[in-house]
């Protein structure tokens, strides 16, 4: 004989402390177990591949800012990549070793942001996410020195970077990469034999490699289920084939995996900095093209590895200033589609941090 | 990094000479004050009098014995009907009770501010600073910025209901101040059933709590209402357990018995038992909802639990008695297991009650470090804690107590050999039963996977996951 | 009772305790009801202090005011429309008779009945100390016999309890 229990929908609702932006999670759940999520999205929606079709290409360098607007110089990268593919424009390699090198710095202030969230989903009341934030907080004067502002950057252009880095730059980033492994090692003492940290995030969330390809999951959820996939080696743009690194790939696919997943690449991505900075070319950084590119009609997918997965730009253009269809593959949009999956027969507490480890921004997800 | 890019490092402030001075001559002033302390101490001027302010109650109790031959001059019919001790009874106890509340309401102001700025300098960051010197004002802008705020009852909530747990929570936060013993003479009400009540006291809490969620008409507060009464309730039994062990070792229930007995043996109780002292931590930590055990106002998942619909001072007062409360069990910590007033005749010289301060100040400041620093445990990872764990190896730590105590009492060697030994006894026990209970329930370490992620160069899909899921 | 305290706080508790009593069941709304209860069952240990019995005051509070008050809110939260009105009843009537009946047999029985009781000097002639170590003793000498039977009927309910609410694993 057990007591009768009816479902009841938690309202997980558009304001709350951990859904990462304004995201509904209606949830059905049976005293602490789930039996239902439904995810409604949109209460972010800004209409931003509509609006592209009205500006020029290089006007619509912003619009790209505002999709993840923690991983800026990454989408720009993504959309620029595109345009140049459409319209057939030469990049100095100057200007790709500094795309590399903004690129990077933005993946470890994306990762730092999604590590520090994760854990402060786990629980522990922001310190991690402070200590992590410290470094952020570096990366951000940098990109503020070089093209004056922290997070909507607008630095790319179509056919190079649009600012030289100030000649303050450099030994800022020299001090900055000098410092960041003992500070990786920090987050590494503190957090990863941490063992509520593991008993909360191990074989949570679990997603197998076959799951994952299914279900079109890319970046580091991809990696942590096993699956050596990164685009930087499988399809190299803007000079990442001259460069020396790994990719880390996990075993099991639960939180931990990702988490541990993330912590590595932001190891990697200082030694591609370090390679990057070394190697760095004199020359222009960007080449001169028309105020208002009209490329011949056509279209063009560029694809980079952004922090969240692989972020795809499509372009389609009809001979006009303005691209006629602009589609911006959002890799959270996809990443998030397997959440009722994985959290469905799970606790609440547990959903929240495997909702965490899949480390959505709502701006890429509604566009 | 570059001072301006570093605005932490770059604010530290030099020591010009006129701070030196400064620091020398408060260190003068202070050796001077200590030297004639110590002279007053030592010739004996102080003992017993009634200006002797080492123990508070010395004074107290000369006040009573004046106050009672003030008595013997009332007329005869008051005399017949109250007593003969009507005027001191009530003085002493004004005073006393006086004396509590304005330590608890002090200690919570300040508890605000400590609080969040520890909290903010182990979260790299200097916490309050705005608000007056050094962010001293804090709490005074927190009360007067809650105290302003609209009353809003939710649609649907028993008004009744509503407005009575913010009240049913401050009481148990105030009445378990009374048994603390704070020097040899200052208790305000030594009953001798001293543990029993704290216990008893403790758990008046769970209803209010239980009934603040149900009657905010809300799942959030619902779900973290019943989240914090399982909790609540769960721990209530290592917690008694662990004052059980404390209790058979003392023989005796009153709570400056113990600290006495503690400072006859001059032993300290947490170093004799320390299963007794980590239960008890653990398990009050529990009862407090504070991380890691804090899953019952989880900002992150349920916003602030049972707390959710509560506006203004309402929840001022919620979260100025968890802040009490607090402090309450670092002064219980200290009584039971740290040794209370006592710091091994030291007492003679510091006021006992500035060594308890002192001490219930560390293990408060190790709350706020746990706080600040470990992330928080799943509500069935705690109760499966409570229960497998926590209980079964208390139950063991009583019967080994039981026969320690029966051994130490009917033994002829002297005090120090036979605690050394307990306390060696002890420490053994409880690692090695926690390690093998531990595997006896399933937990294996070494078959645990490998937790670092593989480094690789070669990209490949499912069939190169495959291959290296098979070579791992 | 000899001193004026232990008769004031006689009549203060009582009239604690009846008034908590009358009030559970004259609210409306059923939890209210058990919040009176539990007032009631706080009136009732310190009517137990003022017969210095510390022990059974202060186990009244933590086995009743503490979990048991748990229970019964539980309990009524698992009543559909426990907050709804009472409405007038059928069986008023025969409540309010049998009611008067048992009022009128206790108050017999304890006006009767001839308690054996210490007070004031008595108390004092005996050096009362506390209740805990006489309890204590009787508990684990006289009455060890049914101490233990209490204890395995607990058990027993402890694991009714489990098996009732287990779910059956197919």
């Amino acid at each position: 004989m057990t007591t009768a229990s009816e479902p009841y929908v938690l309202n997980i609702g558009p304001q709350h402390p951990s859904t990462h932006g304004v995201f509904r999670l209606r949830v059905v759940m049976d005293g602490e177990r789930i039996q239902d999520i439904d995810m409604v999205v949109g209460y972010l929606h800004r209409s931003m591949e509509k609006l592209a079709e009205e500006r020029t290409y290089t006007q619509n360098i912003p619009f790209t800012d505002r999709t993840d607007y923690l991983a800026a110089m990454s989408n720009n990268l993504g959309y620029c990549l595109a345009v140049e593919r459409l319209a057939d424009v030469e990049v100095p390699e100057r200007a790709s070793y500094l795309r590399v090198i903004f690129a990077e710095l933005q993946r470890l202030a994306s990762h730092s942001m999604a590590n520090g969230t994760f854990i402060n989903d786990a629980g522990a009341w922001q310190t991690p996410l402070m200590y992590m934030f410290r470094e952020r907080e570096k990366i951000l004067d940098l990109f503020e020195m070089t093209c004056g502002a922290r997070l909507t950057t607008n630095y790319m252009r179509i056919g190079g970077v649009a600012f030289d880095p100030p000649p303050e730059f450099y030994p800022a980033i020299e001090s900055l990469i000098d410092e960041m492994p003992t500070r990786i090692a920090e987050y590494t003492e503190l957090l990863v034999d941490n063992e509520i940290l593991i008993a909360r995030a191990r074989g949570i969330g679990v997603l197998t490699a076959a799951e994952a390809i299914n279900g079109s999951i890319t970046g580091p959820m991809l990696r942590a289920s096993g699956v050596p996939w990164d685009l930087r080696k499988a399809e190299p743009y803007c000079a990442y084939d001259q460069f020396d690194f790994e990719i880390p790939v996990g075993h099991t696919g639960d939180c931990y995996d990702r988490f541990m997943v993330r912590l590595e690449e932001m190891r990697q991505s200082v030694r591609i900095i370090r390679q990057a900075l070394d190697g760095l070319p004199s020359g222009p950084h960007k080449t001169e093209i028309p105020l208002a590119l009209r490329p011949a009609p056509g279209e063009a997918y560029a694809r980079v590895e952004g922090p969240r997965g692989e972020l795809g730009f499509y372009v389609v253009s009809d001979g006009g200033p303005a691209p006629a269809r602009f589609h911006i593959r959002a890799p959270s949009l996809i990443n998030l589609s397997l959440l009722r999956q994985m959290a469905v027969g799970a606790a609440l507490p547990d959903a929240i941090v495997t909702l965490g480890s899949t480390d959505i921004v709502v701006g890429e997800i509604d566009r | 990094m570059t001072a301006a890019l570093d605005p932490i490092r770059a604010a530290r402030v030099p020591l010009t000479g006129a701070k030196l001075v400064i620091g020398v001559i408060a260190l003068v002033i202070l050796a001077g004050i200590a030297g004639g302390v110590g002279f007053l101490v030592v010739s004996g001027a102080l003992d017993g009098h009634w200006y002797d302010l080492r123990d508070l109650g010395i004074p107290i109790a000369h006040l009573r014995g004046w106050l009672d031959e003030q008595n013997k001059a009332q007329p005869a019919q008051l005399h017949d009907l109250l007593g003969d001790h009507w005027i001191s009874y009530l003085t002493t106890a004004l005073i006393g009770a006086i004396g509590i509340l304005s330590f608890v309401g002090g200690v919570l102001l300040v508890l605000i501010w400590v609080e969040r700025r520890l909290i903010g300098r182990i979260q790299v960051r200097r916490g309050p600073n705005r608000v007056g010197p050094y962010g001293l004002l804090q709490p005074v802008a927190d009360a007067i910025k809650l105290i302003q705020k609209e009353v809003l009852i939710p649609n649907g909530a028993d008004r009744f209901l509503f407005f009575l747990p913010p009240i049913l929570v401050f009481i148990p936060g105030l009445l378990v101040w009374g048994p603390v013993p704070w020097a040899p003479n200052m208790n305000y009400l030594d009953l001798n059933v001293g543990v029993l009540y704290l216990i008893a006291i403790s758990s008046l809490a769970t209803i209010a709590i239980f009934i603040a969620g149900w009657s905010s008409n809300n799942h959030y507060a619902l779900l973290g209402a019943m989240r914090t009464v399982a909790m609540m309730i769960s721990y209530e039994i290592p917690l008694s357990m662990a004052l059980v062990a404390v209790v058979l070792m003392t023989g005796s229930m009153q709570l400056s018995q113990i600290v006495q007995w503690q400072a006859d043996h001059n032993v300290w109780l947490g170093a004799l038992m320390p299963l007794a002292l980590f239960t008890f931590f653990f398990s009050s930590t529990a009862e407090l909802n504070r991380t890691p055990n804090d899953i019952a106002e989880a900002e992150s998942e349920i916003v602030a639990g049972f707390r959710t619909e509560y506006f203004g001072m309402k929840f001022g007062l919620f979260y100025a008695v968890e802040l009490g409360n607090a402090v309450a069990v670092g002064a219980f910590v200290t009584a039971f297991f740290l040794g209370g007033w006592s710091l091994f005749g030291l007492e003679q010289w510091i006021p006992p009650y500035l060594i308890f301060a002192v001490k219930v100040s560390s293990v408060y400041f190790v709350l706020v470090w746990l706080r600040g620093t470990l992330p928080r445990f799943r509500l069935d990872q705690l109760m499966a804690f409570a229960w497998k764990y926590l209980i079964p190896i208390n139950l063991a730590n009583t019967v080994l107590v039981a026969i320690e105590v029966t051994a130490f009492n009917h033994s002829s060697l002297p005090g120090v050999v036979s605690l050394g030994a307990i306390g060696v006894v002890n420490l053994v026990f409880t690692v090695w039963v926690a390690r093998r209970w531990a595997r006896f329930l399933g937990y294996r370490p070494e078959t645990e996977h490998v937790l670092h992620p593989s480094l690789q160069t070669q990209v490949g899909g499912l069939r190169a996951a495959e291959r290296l899921r098979a070579s791992s | 009772m000899s001193s004026i305290g232990i008769v004031l706080g006689f009549y203060a508790l009582s009239g604690l305790t009846i008034g908590a009593g009358l009030l559970v069941f004259l609210s409306r709304n059923l939890l209210h009801s058990v919040i009176f209860v539990i007032l009631a069952f706080i009136g009732m240990a310190g009517l137990f202090v003022t017969l210095s019995a510390d022990f059974i005051a202060v186990s009244q509070i933590l086995i009743y005011a503490g979990a048991i008050s748990v229970l019964l809110v539980f309990a009524v939260m698992l009543t559909p429309y426990a907050s709804r009105d009472n409405p007038n009843s059928l069986f008023a009537p025969a409540g309010i008779l049998i009611g008067l009946g048992f009022a009128g047999l206790m108050g017999f029985v304890g006006m009767r009945v001839i308690w054996p009781q210490l007070t004031g000097s008595d108390l004092e002639a005996q050096s009362f100390t506390g209740t805990v170590r006489s309890i204590g003793s009787m508990l684990l000498g006289t009455y060890a016999l049914p101490f233990e039977l209490a204890s395995v009927l607990l058990l027993a309910a402890f694991i009714g309890a489990i098996a009732l609410v287990r779910e059956d694993e197919a």
